[in-house]
């Protein structure tokens, strides 16, 4: 403004060669100044960032890789820088209460298809895939990423029953979550792309817990009696297997034992009976006679004339006598 | 006034008039420019315009906004309480009638509460709880109601308000905390039976293992026995057709021997035997040499 209060100079001298060194030093701070201001429009773009580039408000560089650039600068033009590939984390269920806002810690209970209450804390991770939408489509992505996984969540689980949603439908439940929340965070235009829908913590409420485990417990006793069941069974049928072999290989020893013998006893017979034939009188008389000899020493004898009358009374009273006496009878066995 | 003053102050006064008529609109926002009040034209499109000095421009957050308030409790047509939190994605779609009829977001929140909540109350009210919690898929209603309502309550907003909604859905769905006592004591039955349930089914199944092993291993050891009398008899008979087939070639003989190794088994020590004088034995003792032809 120096200028304009500076007094008038002649005409003549008012044209540039002649301009006063107060003036050129002026302009050439200006120009200076000026050059800064064209140079504060080159930009980096970090290897791990996007850029986009609005003109007046508007964008007209929608991605700008990493990189060094050039934008005009302010207030033409702006540059915006966002870490897109970062995984972004917003949890589900049992947040942290916010004391900054005085927000209490929402809850992270659920109710399932059989209409039981359930905590579930999930967390999600998402990137950035389109800048613009990402920054300027809606007021708070975040929230939206939260808002669109719980309200996905909320329809998944209702038609879930507990037991599956504490064992074996986690990961389908993740993977259609995951599915369905990014087809709501699409039809918001949101710019997000979820990564991954994590089950951190499902449980059901402290004031069931005791019953819940009081079912893991039940499962692992029945599974305690089958196996105990099982053991019976492994150590009884092998065992009658084997006494079965046992009783086989007897009935087999005793069979062919039989059989030697009779094989043995029969060549015997036929031997000697060969022999019979040739003298059958003299040997019947002498097979008689050796078996009388081995027979007749252990026995009391009483011999009795075959025409006397026998005194049974004495065989009572001598005991170990062998008295001769005369009698009939060819043979008897009374005992003692 | 020179001439170098009179380029100057022509300068000053441009870029007054500039400041005055030129205005930018960012990516986020809706510019609505009126004249002296009443509103001329809504420019949606982001970048540097134009107006009159004597227009103003007001600005718009276009973005898409979340209505999330407390939630709320319903009751459903078979009289179950439930408490659900909604939330709603709307945004300002019409700046122009935006400002003449609400003006500001918290009273077009208020708006938005009322077209919206009294649609819920009125929908949840026609149905039962099976139509928002079941196990059976095909029975939930939620998201056919929930898009009922987003599109009913969009074209009223839209109409009245200038307001668009994008989407009301359901947040988190819960019982009221009275009701929750009997939601547990209900859970806790059911695992009372499901546990009674897996205890029997291994009873079940382990008598049935063990009485499937009592029946293997009877018929086991009864085939083997079958087995083994029937090799026994085998052997038995082969051994009885061995005797036979030597015995009768000499059957007396048989006799004598078979006789005589009786004997010598069944007399004993304790046997007392009385014999004839006569006896083919003692014959010849008393009878003296004769007796033996």
């Amino acid at each position: 403004m120096s200028i304009l209060i500076s007094p008038p100079v002649p005409m003549a001298a008012s044209v540039e060669p002649a301009s006063p060194p107060q003036s050129r030093r002026f302009r050439q701070i200006v120009s200076y100044i000026f050059a800064l201001w064209l140079i504060s429009g080159v930009y980096i773009v970090q290897t791990d960032q996007q850029g986009l580039v609005t003109q007046w408000g508007r964008v007209v560089e929608p991605r700008v890789f990493p990189g060094i650039h050039y934008a005009l600068p302010w207030p033409i033009d702006k540059v915006y820088k966002l870490k897109v590939r970062e995984l972004r984390r917003r949890v589900v269920g049992g947040e942290i209460p916010d004391t900054v806002l005085g927000r209490p810690a929402s809850s992270s209970e659920f109710f399932s298809g059989d209409q039981n209450l359930l905590n579930i804390r999930v967390v999600a991770q998402y990137s950035v895939s389109n800048p613009r939408d990402f920054l300027f489509a809606a007021q708070s992505p975040d929230q939206i990423v939260g808002l669109a996984v719980e309200s996905e969540l909320v329809r998944r689980v209702a038609h879930t029953r507990v037991d599956d949603i504490l064992t074996t439908q986690k990961l389908a439940i993740q993977s259609d979550v995951l599915r369905s929340a990014q087809t709501v965070v699409d039809s918001y235009r949101t710019g997000a792309l979820l990564a991954s829908i994590n089950i951190e913590s499902v449980s059901p409420p402290p004031e069931t817990a005791e019953a819940f485990r009081g079912v893991a417990g039940a499962r692992s006793d029945a599974f305690r009696i089958v196996n105990e069941a099982d053991g019976y069974a492994n150590d009884l049928v092998p065992r009658a297997r084997g006494q079965a072999d046992q009783l086989l290989d007897q009935a087999h020893s005793y069979s062919s034992g039989k059989i030697n013998r009779a094989q043995g006893d029969a060549s015997h017979f036929n031997a000697v009976a060969a022999e019979y034939s040739k003298s059958p009188n003299v040997t019947s008389t002498r097979v008689y006679l050796e078996a009388m000899e081995l027979v007749l020493p252990r026995l009391k004898k009483l011999i009795v004339d075959a025409n006397s009358n026998l005194d049974l009374s004495m065989i009572g009273k001598q005991d170990n006598s062998a008295a001769p006496a005369t009698g009939p009878g060819t043979e008897g066995a009374p005992q003692r | 006034m020179t001439r170098k003053t009179i380029l100057l102050l022509s300068v000053f006064i441009g870029l007054v008039l500039a400041s005055l008529s030129l205005y930018t609109v960012s990516e986020t926002e809706f510019a609505l420019i009126t004249q002296f009040g009443r509103p001329v034209r809504t420019v949606a499109q982001a970048g540097l315009h134009a107006k009159w000095f004597f227009q103003s421009a007001l600005r718009f957050d276009k973005r898409l906004r979340i209505y999330n308030p407390a939630p709320s409790e319903f009751l459903t047509r078979d009289k179950k309480n439930l408490v659900i939190e909604n939330y709603v994605a709307w945004r300002i779609e019409d700046p122009s009638r935006f400002v003449q009829s609400v003006g500001d977001v918290p009273s077009a929140e208020m708006r938005l509460h009322d077209i919206i909540w009294s649609g819920l109350s009125a929908a949840f009210g026609n149905e039962d709880l099976d139509s928002l919690v079941s196990t059976d898929r095909q029975k939930l209603q939620s998201t056919a109601i929930l898009d009922a309502i987003t599109a009913s309550s969009d074209r009223a907003a839209l109409q009245q308000y200038g307001l668009s909604i994008d989407d009301v859905r359901i947040k988190r769905l819960n019982l009221p905390e009275q009701n929750k006592q009997n939601v547990f004591a209900r859970m806790r039955a059911e695992r009372g039976r499901i546990a009674m349930q897996y205890r029997a089914e291994g009873e079940e199944q382990a008598l049935a293992i063990r009485a499937g092993a009592d029946r293997q291993k009877e018929e086991i050891l009864s085939t083997a026995y079958k087995e083994s009398e029937t090799i026994r008899g085998k052997g038995d008979a082969e051994a009885t057709r061995i005797y036979g087939d030597a015995y009768s070639k000499s059957p007396q003989f048989y006799k004598l021997t078979r006789t005589l190794e009786s004997y010598k088994k069944i007399l004993d020590d304790k046997t007392t035997i009385i014999l004839s004088s006569d006896s083919d034995l003692l014959k010849i003792l008393t009878k003296g040499q004769g007796a033996a032809k």
